[in-house]
């Protein structure tokens, strides 16, 4: 005779707020739909340091796994990641199959140095944004797990540009160059804060609105569609990354006040040394700045007029950074002479 | 045969956009925004929701303080553009959305609210656009 | 007229730098040096796209496709690019070939950007119709603790990540998947509990998820417990919730969560493997980790709340839960243990059934 289980179902009075009925809106289920009940409430401090899903029941003698370091609220959240996050899935694209690469042919050796000196750099500079976003998720309680999935797709993102720049310096008769050693342990890189809004700032605000200029102007440089078509994909996921930083800080300086100045501090710092720095391309470092101005001038020979291109990349780069610290809440930093960014740009315009 | 600049070409465009599938992916895919085109002097506002433009419209110059970005040029850079587009089945090189706003000394995309997070939308949906347009290769244009 | 920079004399460069040295600095474009132009360990590569286009797999060639035993750069200098010297390490921990490789990551890496789906467009949500409150209720449990399971993956996968070297960048790739991969499955979870009436339900004991994200004495360590054992019950899990759907829904859901799984377990056997073929202690050390292992997983098997939320999925209701739901769940318990062992063995690790757990060796012996 088969066994038969005796019952106890005493957990079907211990489980989570009940009645949920999230539905589709026009773009499908998505993370902003499920926000139903308290399954939407989002603590401020999170006590959750078992792991379990947000709203779930709680077990009291679960154990204390997540030892999890970020639990406020503030120090992660975003009012957009819901968004973010769905885009993110929605814009997913394969190196492998929607880059045209039978569209490259050989071009001038000067030409393909250059290509392959930045795509190296970008290969060495891209995982930056991989590695450090994981230790934060792992160190996050799964309270605020969407701007954990805007992470994980980041990473995912990161893993790609990394693989499609291997791909275009392998693909075309040339190979991979040397590295700047661009990304490096010390102190006041994005490798090494202690504080996510620190990395946050430094990461997806002055070093990605950064790249995020350099992919653009690597579509406008582009010699064929392959590396057309790259780099405006890559534009896309950037804009994202970007796009968490200014909404996490904006949320940062609204909920956090008392923060301002440090957060202020970072953003001096990330102005000295990314805007102006090696972790920028479009900077001073002579393997980027080169091979940019190889680039955009068209040869060698035609390296001023690549660097007059260069800088105007540069002014658009200030600009924009200026416009995104501005949309993030930290605006009156250009208006009270603590930022260089403004005398920046007038002196690239002398 | 549509004439642009018109709503009735940008619907055309739109029907051509939103029924083909193959730009949902590929690196295109959702996009939630009001988007602006300033054609010479004239003005159309384009809805984007979910994976369809769902809108277009004319609009008028106090629109462009809405929209999250708006796409400026002069009506024949708009027509070269479109050339190019039409001559290709989609921009090449000098004609992508992108590039125009980079070789621009006031770039292609703006907004009047300056708020770059809104104006970045460009940037975060840019295949988006880039498809949008190159859809425009299947509608028969007049000028 | 563009701008170069001057040469700095030596009173200039005794002062200190200050912000507005930086701003012009900022503004001026160096003199070319072109000191980087022709090297490169390897030039005159030209990989080109195949049948599936270009997969990072194809850019192994020549010096690019040489993976060595040890990594010993601590830098993001990329594998086959001329390290720059001077290069404050970034502390990698992982930098031996036997910690982490398998030859299939780059393709799996691969195959997971190809298998792309969106839970919010394209689960038919639509399909999902009211059901049983004790069908629902067992339903939105099994789906809490899979979203557990689903929280493990990411935790454990991206505590490991930052610390794995460049000189392996497949693995680091693949496992960026996976990482998304688990988010994915959390998120489609979640939303199955939260549409149809009902909610999340009583977080699961944890027993387990603890042996997981404290098994950080090394990654192939972590890939035994996270992969291999959970990994094995998971997949079997899934491949039962699928059969046993109410809905296109859930099919779709547990369907796509099961490819996601299927990868994670093929890196992970293959990695294992290999680990082991380079070093014969490894087997050993697995061994004492699965003895331990075994019996945790046995207490946690040993909680009531999945067991009969389980057995309601299989029999569709409250009514049949107790025998027709329990013989279900006992062969899936049976199937988990015959795979779970069976993989064990594969890997050369002797599982003898008289070390196992009761309640394990039980449904191993009827398996």
């Amino acid at each position: 005779m088969e066994p038969v289980l005796d019952m106890q179902l005493d957990w079907m009075d211990q489980q989570g707020s009940w009645g949920a009925a999230a539905e589709p809106s026009k773009q499908g289920l998505t993370l902003a739909d499920i926000q139903v009940g308290a399954y939407g409430d989002v603590p401020e401090e999170s006590d959750n340091m078992t792991g379990r899903p947000r709203g779930a029941g709680a077990r009291p003698e679960s154990y204390r796994i997540g030892g999890y370091s970020v639990r406020s609220k503030h120090e992660i959240w975003l009012e957009n990641a819901s968004f973010l996050y769905e885009e993110a899935l929605q814009r997913q694209w394969s190196s492998a199959t929607d880059v045209p690469w039978d569209s490259i042919e050989p071009l001038p050796d000067d030409i393909e140095q250059a290509e392959c000196q930045l795509a190296t750099f970008l290969t060495e500079v891209e995982f930056v944004a991989g590695d450090v976003p994981a230790r934060w998720i792992s160190q996050t309680t799964p309270d605020y797990f969407e701007p954990r999935n805007v992470l994980l797709a980041q990473v995912m993102d990161e893993a790609r540009h990394m693989d499609v720049f291997r791909k275009r310096a392998l693909a075309n008769g040339g190979g991979l160059m040397g590295a700047t050693g661009g990304t490096a342990g010390v102190v006041g890189s994005i490798d090494l804060a202690r504080d996510f809004t620190e990395m946050s700032s430094r990461l997806h605000i002055s070093g990605e609105g950064a790249v995020l200029t350099i992919f653009r102007m690597g579509e406008l440089m582009a010699y064929n569609e392959a590396e057309k078509a790259m780099y405006r994909l890559c534009a896309q996921d950037e804009a994202r990354h970007v796009a968490f930083g200014v909404m996490h800080m904006r949320y940062m300086s609204e909920t956090a006040p008392e923060r301002r100045e440090e957060i202020d501090c970072y953003l001096d710092e990330a102005e000295r040394q990314i805007l102006a720095g090696s972790q920028n391309p479009a900077g001073a470092q002579a393997e980027s700045s080169e091979s940019l101005a190889i680039l955009l001038g068209g040869g060698k020979d035609q390296y001023d007029e690549g660097v007059n291109k260069l800088i105007a990349i540069r002014r658009r780069q200030l600009q924009e950074y200026q416009k995104r610290v501005r949309s993030a809440g930290f605006g009156e930093r250009f208006d009270n002479g603590r930022s260089p960014i403004k005398e920046m740009l007038a002196a690239s315009a002398a | 045969m549509a004439k642009f600049p018109s709503v009735v070409w940008f619907d055309a465009v739109r029907k051509v956009f939103n029924g083909d599938e193959s730009y949902q992916g590929a690196g295109g895919g959702q996009c939630n925004c009001v988007a602006g085109m300033k054609v010479g002097n004239k003005i159309f506002i384009l809805t984007f929701e979910g994976l369809e433009c769902i809108d277009a419209r004319d609009g008028k110059d106090k629109d462009l303080e809405e929209v999250d970005f708006y796409l400026d040029m002069p009506i024949a850079d708009w027509r070269a553009m479109l050339k190019n587009i039409a001559e290709n089945n989609r921009a090449t090189r000098d004609c992508t959305l992108n590039t125009l706003d980079l070789d621009r000394e006031d770039g292609l995309s703006t907004s009047r609210h300056g708020d770059q997070y809104r104006e970045d939308l460009f940037f975060r949906y840019n295949q988006t656009f880039q498809f949008f347009f190159d859809a425009s290769a299947r509608v028969k244009t007049s000028y | 007229m563009v701008k170069t920079a001057a040469k700095t004399d030596s009173k200039t460069k005794s002062k200190k730098t200050t912000a507005r040295d930086t701003v012009a600095s900022a503004a001026e474009v160096p003199k070319p040096g072109y000191h980087w132009m022709n090297r490169s360990n390897q030039w005159d590569t030209r990989v080109k796209p195949g049948k599936h286009g270009l997969r990072l797999g194809d850019l192994n060639v020549g010096i690019y496709g040489e993976i060595p035993e040890q990594w010993q750069d601590q830098t993001r200098n990329p594998r086959g690019a001329i390290p720059r010297k001077g290069v404050p390490p970034l502390g990698y921990s992982i930098r031996d070939k036997a910690d982490v490789w398998a030859d299939s990551a780059a393709d799996l890496y691969e195959e997971a950007i190809q298998r792309k789906w969106a839970p919010a467009t394209d689960v038919p949500w639509g399909t999902v119709k009211p059901l049983s409150e004790p069908l629902e209720r067992a339903i939105c449990q099994v789906l809490t603790e899979l979203c557990q399971y689903a929280n493990c993956d990411v935790e454990t996968i991206s505590q490991w990540q930052h610390q794995m070297s460049y000189g392996y960048h497949e693995v680091k790739q693949y496992l960026a998947t996976a990482s998304f991969d688990a988010a994915r499955m959390h998120e489609a979870f979640r939303k199955r509990a939260l549409c149809n009436g009902g909610g999340l339900g009583l977080e699961g004991p944890g027993e387990v998820n603890r042996m997981i994200l404290e098994s950080r004495g090394g990654w192939s360590e972590a890939v035994t417990y996270l992969m291999l054992m959970r990994g094995t019950f998971t997949m079997t899990l899934l491949r039962y919730l699928e059969k046993f759907a109410y809905n296109d829904a859930e099919q779709s859901i547990y369907a796509n969560a099961l490819q996601a799984k299927a990868r994670q377990m093929t890196y992970a056997l293959e990695h294992l493997q290999y680990s082991i073929a380079h070093d014969e202690e490894r087997k050993a050390i697995m061994a004492t980790l699965l003895f331990i292992g075994d019996r945790i997983w046995e207490r946690e098997m040993a909680d009531h709340v999945l067991r009969e939320a389980l057995c309601i999925v299989f029999a569709g209701g409250l009514e049949k839960a107790p025998d027709q739901g329990y013989a279900i769940y006992q062969k899936m318990q049976r199937d988990f243990m015959r795979d779970y062992v069976g993989t064990c063995e594969w890997l050369g690790i002797k599982r003898d059934p008289a070390m196992l757990p009761e309640a394990m060796a039980d449904y191993l012996e009827a398996s």
